[in-house]
């Protein structure tokens, strides 16, 4: 059970001194001059009333995946249950408009002991597919059309297992049409002295490379595991191989640290170690998120944790040179570490859960949205713990705007996703609480004094090809306007127990028009694509037109509405 | 009421309240242009006739205003281009007659014949989209385009045009959506607004839209009537550009701490140097600029050979680009308007404001078609063509697209004012309407043989009746 002894404390007292002192300045503050989106928090007016709870193995998880299953490009929901089953939510909102879900009361995914799941297209049928984790055996769903799922492990050869499974993540490897799955396992409880320094091992599912259908009938381990709660295919040194990169939580294991597993496509997998410049990082790591954000194709990862987030930058010189993954911390310079509530009297340390970067106010700085709980009746840390809504600026400094966003609610956050459940451009944030109900916010615009107005401009581009991997789950986008250059990349983990698919969402500020290029997941580069603001694309290889999408209920679509 | 195109006794009067006022706060010596802010507040709603005139007013001291570094002008910090673009360093000499500064006023360059008309060759402006290269000191093609002054008359209902037709080509969209879902299948939409064709879209059962056909137009369906180019999308987007490339005066509304963190972007120690106020009465002023009618030259022989030459223009298929008139349902000039992107003040940002344009004299003057549509004689169809070809190439003489337009691609020049707005084309080389439309080619190639085959005498009509589309003194 995660709860902090008195030797953690002690030795945590020296990291939030630091902290502590310097407070004010990650403080909400009033000083932010960007907008700030007034987010509504409308679940039970949208029709999800859904709860994640349970026992000690529900402490933990409880994600979200945002998906379309019913080929109308709106994406639905689904939520981990835990204790209760899961619930699917079909997205009937109109565009623009209120946020309005049905639930799926027949779904084959109501089930219970759910943790967390992540979309992804397996078997290369156009379908999303479901990957479910589960306390007990884990499932792949295969989807078919108006999200009819059907249990698929026999299918496809695959060993759910029947571990306590925490973490997903997923990619194609190199000449192989199927995806690499990676799962992520917390705590043996079968083992002698569970739960203390009892980690189960992670494990990866490599297709076999031969076969109409995926046959992951050789699943390897991945040893030692040390107790992930998320973990995310990454190309850390911009060589086009995915490397694994594993947060973990220190409360239970021994000896243990973050991970970096390097792949090469199709060999054993290997850690990185500290010769090889992997610094030994040692925090109750509960989420990733994953950007590009100084677009110089080598990514930025934040890592929540109890106490400070971690925001790691690449050094490039060691990198580049030697290729060693040496990150350097840089949450404290740009005002991310997000470690104590912003808001209340509580000074207790925060504990962090999903991470997620993206632009919620379409300024064309990338925020950093953070999900924040206390674990069950820990002392020591936070009992009102809202989540952070850290805004991103052009100068690279974060500033917290949770509070003025509408975000401080007195709830225990766990996994999330800040999606556009509505198709009008602006990012919504939905949220599973622990032991309450799921949150689900609508971004209804930005505070003005004249109400909730327009943010910046932005674009929604999915990405589509033929043949193995029809999402392009790997590809990178270059987003040019101006002298600017954004970067985005479509991944399949990270976050804590929530997956997400569809568009990819850009804020673009004041410009009009982008020029965006994408690098596909085989490395090759597309023509550019000159594409006009505040629309939603569709961009199909090897077509050099792309194609305009429209919510078909849509009225008159102006850049006034 | 009044006309807008010469002050009036009632403009006189209202440019003495305005002076009286604004020198409680400014001293009578001040070196500043502009002695007080238009407050955005004090003009909200549909604005009565005195309220406009006031507004247009404060707008022609502005256009006219000789903007000084005490007002902003400069931005040694950044550069023309239209998204806030910092520079690495500041340039040399703060005024260039190629990269800009370039301009002491509005109408400083658009003065012919008269204020918030067209300019001179020797205004001409370089446009460089402003991000790489953005300091140059030559003329050279590679570095911008160069671009004759366009006159203002008639720009408010230019604008309203645009809005109308921009509004047909998405409701068309939104219709072939509808029946693509209805039907299941794809379905093609011819687009077409007040006559004007724009291709056609294909329209699928799941909403996507394919927009390899469409034709004239951005792939947004969004009418840009501004610029050579068309690629403008209002009165108040050029606004804002035009003052941070030409001034270096910095709308607050782009440039801005919301934006840019800073409210002083530009770095030149002056903050928030053009107000939303300041934007909407040089918008006002601009939108209530007369539209040019064609004038009967009191010469008989001219007025017949004009008649001719009329005749001759439509026969030999100018007039297929170059429209007699587009139908206007409305002229309630909505400021900001509806299709501005961010960057520019949006629709609904902040409480809207209305110029009612039917208030101004001109108004009175406009046809109606019989369907009780104003008749706006622009002699354009607002729609984007190839106008160069590979024999007639003199109108593709630039090297740089332009906001995703091929460098041979440009909006139809609207007509209206051609006899008093030489010199013509582009670039503003060309000293005769016979010579701008020799070089027309591309789309219009047609046209344009069929001119160069008529008779001496026919062309000399033709001649003549385009000099009888003038800007009224």
């Amino acid at each position: 059970m995660k709860l902090l002894n008195r030797k953690l404390v002690g030795l945590l007292l020296p990291f939030f001194a630091v902290s502590i002192v310097n407070a004010d300045t990650h403080s909400e503050t009033g000083n932010y001059k960007g907008d700030v989106p007034s987010l509504h928090e409308q679940a039970m007016e949208a029709g999800i009333v859904h709860q994640y709870d349970g026992p000690w193995e529900y402490f933990v998880g409880g994600g979200v995946s945002a998906f379309d299953c019913n080929q109308d490009r709106m994406p639905d929901l689904y939520f981990s249950g835990g204790d209760n089953a899961a619930g699917l939510y079909i997205n009937e909102s109109l565009p623009g408009g209120e946020l309005r879900f049905n639930k799926d009361t027949t779904s084959a995914l109501s089930i219970k002991n759910v943790i967390g799941s992540y979309p992804i297209d397996i078997d290369n049928d156009g379908y999303l597919d479901l990957a479910v984790l589960r306390v007990g055996e884990n499932y792949l769903y295969k989807g078919g059309p108006n999200c009819e799922f059907t249990r698929a492990n026999s299918r496809w050869n695959f060993s759910g297992g029947s571990h306590w499974s925490t973490a997903f993540s997923a990619t194609f490897e190199t000449d192989n049409d199927f995806p690499t799955l990676a799962i992520g396992n917390y705590v043996d409880r079968t083992a002698p002295g569970s739960p203390w320094g009892t980690c189960q091992d992670n494990e990866l599912h490599r297709p076999n490379a031969i076969g109409e259908t995926p046959d992951f009938s050789e699943p390897l381990p991945l040893s030692p595991g040390y107790c992930a709660l998320s973990i995310v295919f990454t190309d850390w040194n911009k060589s086009g191989v995915d490397a694994l990169r594993v947060t973990n939580d220190r409360h239970y294991y021994r000896g243990g640290q973050e991970q970096l597993w390097r792949l090469n496509s199709g060999r054993y997998p290997r850690l990185y170690s500290a010769s090889e410049g992997w610094e030994p990082l040692v925090i109750w790591g509960m989420g990733i998120a994953e950007a590009d954000l100084n677009a110089d194709g080598y990514p930025e990862y934040a890592l929540t944790s109890m106490g400070d987030t971690k925001l790691q930058i690449l050094d490039l010189e060691q990198a580049i040179d030697e290729n060693r993954p040496h990150y350097e911390d840089m949450a404290w310079t740009r005002g991310a570490t997000a470690h104590r509530p912003y808001t209340g009297n509580d000074l207790k340390p925060s504990t962090g859960w999903h991470a997620q970067f993206e632009d919620i106010n379409n300024d064309s700085h990338l925020d950093l949205f953070i999900t924040k709980g206390n674990v069950e009746r820990m002392t020591d840390f936070a009992q009102f713990d809202p989540d952070n809504l850290l805004m991103g600026s052009a100068s690279g400094q974060f500033s917290e705007q949770g509070s003025a966003a509408g975000l401080a609610l007195d709830t225990r956050g766990r996994g999330a996703s800040v999606m556009d459940l509505n198709a009008d451009g602006l990012l919504d944030v939905v949220v599973v609480n622990r032991a309450d109900n799921v949150s689900v916010f609508r971004n209804q615009g930005m505070n003005s004094e004249h109400g909730p107005r327009q943010g910046g401009n932005w674009l929604k581009i999915e990405l589509q090809q033929k043949g193995g991997n029809r999402h392009a789950v790997g590809s990178k986008l270059s987003i040019k306007t101006g002298n600017t250059v954004q970067s985005r990349v479509t991944r399949v983990g990270a976050g804590h127990a929530s997956g997400s698919a569809g568009f990819i969402h850009v804020g673009l500020g004041v410009a009009e028009r982008a020029t965006v290029r994408v690098q596909w997941p085989d490395g090759e580069w597309s023509a550019p694509y000159k594409l006009f603001a505040n629309h939603h694309v569709v961009i199909e290889r090897d077509n050099d037109t792309v194609s305009q999408w429209f919510p078909t209920t849509t009225s008159l679509q102006t850049n006034s509405e | 009421m009044i006309t807008t195109n010469v002050p009036t006794q009632l403009g006189l009067l209202l440019c003495c309240l305005l002076s009286t006022t604004l020198s409680a706060s400014e001293d009578p010596w001040s070196e500043k242009a502009i002695k007080n802010s238009v407050n955005a507040s004090d003009y909200q709603g549909t604005l009565e006739r005195n309220q406009l005139l006031e507004l247009i007013e404060a707008g022609n001291q502005l256009f006219s205003a000789r903007f000084t570094t005490d007002d902003g002008v400069g931005r040694p910090m950044a550069t023309q281009a239209i998204i806030p673009t910092k520079r690495k360093r500041p340039p040399r000499n703060e005024f260039s007659r190629t990269a800009g500064l370039d301009a002491n006023a509005c109408s400083s360059c658009h003065n012919v014949p008269i204020i918030g008309g067209a300019g001179d060759f020797s205004v001409n402006v370089f446009v460089s989209e402003g991000f790489q290269h953005s300091d140059f000191d030559t003329t050279d093609p590679q570095f911008s385009n160069e671009r004759n002054t366009n006159h203002l008359f008639g720009s408010g209902v230019v604008e309203l045009l645009a809005r109308e037709m921009s509004v047909t080509l998405m409701q068309q969209r939104t219709q072939a959506l509808a029946d693509a879902k209805n039907q299941n299948k794809p379905v093609i939409q011819a687009l077409n607004a007040k006559g004007v064709d724009f291709g056609s879209i294909t329209a699928h059962p799941d909403g996507r839209i394919d927009t390899a056909n469409i034709s004239g137009v951005d792939n947004d369906l969004v009418i840009r009537p501004f610029s050579h180019k068309g690629v403008m999308t209002s009165l108040r987007q050029f606004t804002v550009n035009a003052l941070n490339h030409h001034h270096g005066m910095q709308a607050t509304e782009r440039f801005g701490t919301r934006w840019t963190d800073t409210d002083d972007y530009d770095e030149d120690g002056i903050a928030q140097e053009i107000s939303a106020g300041d934007v909407s009465a040089l918008v006002a002023w601009q939108a209530s600029l007369a539209p040019p009618l064609a004038q009967a030259p009191t010469d008989t022989r001219w007025l017949e050979a004009a008649k001719q030459g009329q005749q001759q223009f439509d026969s030999i298929g100018c007039a297929d680009c170059h429209r007699t008139y587009l139908p206007l349902s409305d002229l309630a000039f909505s400021d900001p308007g509806p299709m501005d992107a961010a960057g520019t003040l949006r629709y609904g940002e902040t409480p809207n404001t209305v110029y009612d344009l039917s208030l101004l004299a001109w108004a009175e003057t406009l046809e109606k078609d019989t369907n009780g549509d104003y008749k706006i004689p622009l002699f354009g169809d607002l729609k984007r063509h190839v106008i160069a070809d590979q024999q007639v190439a003199a109108l593709g003489n630039e090297l740089l697209s332009q906001r995703f337009v091929e460098r041979n691609v440009f909006m139809t020049t609207e007509l209206w004012g051609v006899g008093s707005t030489a010199p013509y084309g582009h670039r503003g080389d060309m000293t005769t309407l016979r010579e701008v439309i020799n070089a027309h080619g591309g789309d219009a190639r047609d046209s344009r043989d069929a001119w160069k085959a008529l008779p001496k005498d026919a062309q000399n009509n033709l001649i003549a009746w385009l000099k009888t589309l003038i800007i009224k003194l």
